[in-house]
């Protein structure tokens, strides 16, 4: 593809190419590691309440179903 | 012996962005080039150029909002606003716009600063677990709304004499073109064309001469037409499911990821989310007002006591018999519109989570046989929607009600997730949460778990309300 036809002009020199791609994060990012997240406090108790949660609904869901049926 | 010229210095080479490209692996490259199309318009000086780096900025945003109004969702609004008119859904509707914002904009923050999908997120911070229960929740989730997408493209097209069969080719083949030979800039400029349709709810209301006095008296009173009861319950959470999916956090994040959104993107990024949540419901009360003002008559209100839906056939006669044919049919190429969107966004929307989850290839800048991992998930999900729908005699009010416990229970899961990472100072660092933030999302999953039980128990005590 053409340069000129690009209109990339305003970057014109090695340094600003590496800055732009480090400026827009231009690089994969599944090679990069997440680190698991230390579960403790509120966010603790939180997961406990997602957990009873999710079961109620599982148990209305099924009565529910048999009320449909 | 011949004199050796010496090579030109490097300094006297001119600089060659485009051959820098070509270093990039396919879908980086592409992306490097999205970033360099936005940046050459800020360079650029004029309000031409302003207006122009405008719209190159609007995207995920304004597509999730649009797709959100999907088949299923724009049946709900016609529901709406034929059994309960327009005094108390209007007003609600307009206070979905903070709603899909607040929630959205989170997913815009995260994907600028982690540059990871909603999927991913939640399997490498919170493990494996809770990964494959988001993982699954979603998949069924969109499997099964897809399938209330190629409802909606089938009804659209039989108002044009399309007969089922070809009506679900049709679309299959529409959403597999999008998805498959176009790149990401190319795929959000065409489903942002796709979405333009979508407005064409919005003039069919002059249609049908609303009395606007009525209209502005609706967020004056704001009351509820026969009182809260089952049927009440159902269509608020019917509402409310349709205006928050987990399916959208997960797509615009993703999105947002691949088209290369940055911390200096969380600006524009807010601005096109909001543009969304203004369209939605602008559209989502549009219809309500169509509807509400031909078909409502406040009697079914009172004598509805079951949650069975109401036939939207029959509302489509009632309104063709009052208005004549030309507003079904824009009815019918919005439901059509609507269908189509809202499957390309839940293709790829499948496809990014399953990506993630996988550490497989996951941009839509990846050609079909680099990124055949990639596309192979949505496209699944795509056919299986396509074959319920054909299968005769299936029990599409059954799965209706499927579709919705998923999301119900799903729903403030994927809120808690999309909290705890908002929140997450060790990767958000100062785009973490504020605490009025924090609260508004609270009182949103509140509200959500709150009505989802409520309903829970009517399903299982009639006589409770």
């Amino acid at each position: 593809m053409n340069h000129e036809k690009e209109g990339y002009q305003f970057i014109k020199s090695e340094q600003e190419w590496n800055s732009f791609l480090k400026r827009e994060k231009i690089r994969d990012y599944s090679k990069v590691p997440v680190p698991r997240a230390r579960i403790k406090g509120v966010v603790k108790v939180a997961f406990i309440f997602l957990r009873i949660y999710i079961a109620f609904m599982l148990v209305l869901i099924l009565l529910g179903f048999l009320h449909i049926l | 012996m011949p004199e050796v010229k010496p090579l030109a210095p490097p300094e006297n080479v001119p600089f060659d962005v485009n051959r820098k490209l070509e270093e990039l692996p396919v879908e980086l490259r592409l992306r490097a080039k999205d970033r360099l199309r936005v940046g050459r318009l800020r360079h650029r000086k004029g309000l031409l150029a302003k207006i122009m780096l405008l719209v190159a900025l609007i995207g995920p945003g304004v597509l999730v909002m649009v797709a959100d109004n999907d088949a299923g969702g724009v049946i709900t609004y016609a529901q709406t606003g034929s059994i309960f008119g327009i005094g108390f859904f209007i007003p609600l509707m307009v206070l979905m716009i903070p709603t899909a914002y607040f929630v959205q904009e989170m997913t815009v923050r995260l994907a600028a600063v982690t540059r990871r999908g909603h999927a991913e997120m939640i399997w490498r911070r919170y493990g494996s677990f809770w990964g494959a229960f988001s993982l699954a929740d979603l998949l069924i989730a969109n499997s099964l709304t897809m399938v209330t997408e190629f409802i909606g493209i089938s009804f659209g097209m039989s108002v044009f004499g399309v007969s089922h069969i070809v009506a679900v080719a049709v679309g299959i083949l529409f959403v597999l073109t999008v998805t498959l030979t176009l790149r990401y800039h190319r795929w959000e400029r065409a489903s942002l064309i796709i979405a333009l349709f979508n407005l064409v709810f919005i003039p069919l209301v002059l249609f049908a001469h609303p009395n606007w006095s009525t209209v502005a008296s609706a967020f004056a009173t704001w009351h509820v037409d026969g009182g809260i009861t089952q049927l009440f319950l159902y269509v608020l959470l019917a509402n409310l499911g349709t205006t928050i999916a987990p399916w959208m956090l997960f797509f615009q994040q993703s999105s947002e990821v691949d088209r290369g959104t940055v911390p200096e993107d969380i600006g524009a990024g807010r601005r096109d989310t909001l543009i969304g949540a203004c369209v939605m419901s602008a559209v989502a009360i549009s219809i309500m007002i169509f509807f509400g003002t031909l078909v409502f008559n406040g009697a079914q209100v009172t004598s509805a006591t079951s949650t069975a839906p109401y036939n939207i056939a029959a509302i489509l006669s009632t309104v063709s018999h009052k208005v004549g044919l030309l507003p079904t049919k824009l009815f019918a190429l919005g439901l059509i519109d609507a269908g189509l969107i809202s499957a390309i966004a839940l293709t790829a929307s499948t496809s990014w989570a399953v990506g993630e989850a996988f550490e497989w290839p996951k941009s839509i800048n990846l050609p079909f046989w680099e990124g055949r991992k990639f596309y192979v998930p949505g496209m699944v999900s795509l056919m299986i929607a396509a074959a319920i729908v054909l299968v005769p005699n299936v029990p599409l009010g059954f799965l209706n009600i499927t579709v919705q416990v998923v999301a119900s229970i799903f729903m403030p899961a994927a809120l808690l997730f999309l909290l705890l990472l908002a929140n997450d100072k060790e990767i958000m660092g100062k785009y973490a949460n504020k605490g009025w933030e924090n609260a508004g999302t609270i009182l949103i999953m509140v509200v959500l778990i709150s009505m989802s039980a409520l309903y829970g128990i009517t399903l299982l005590f009639p006589g409770a309300l």
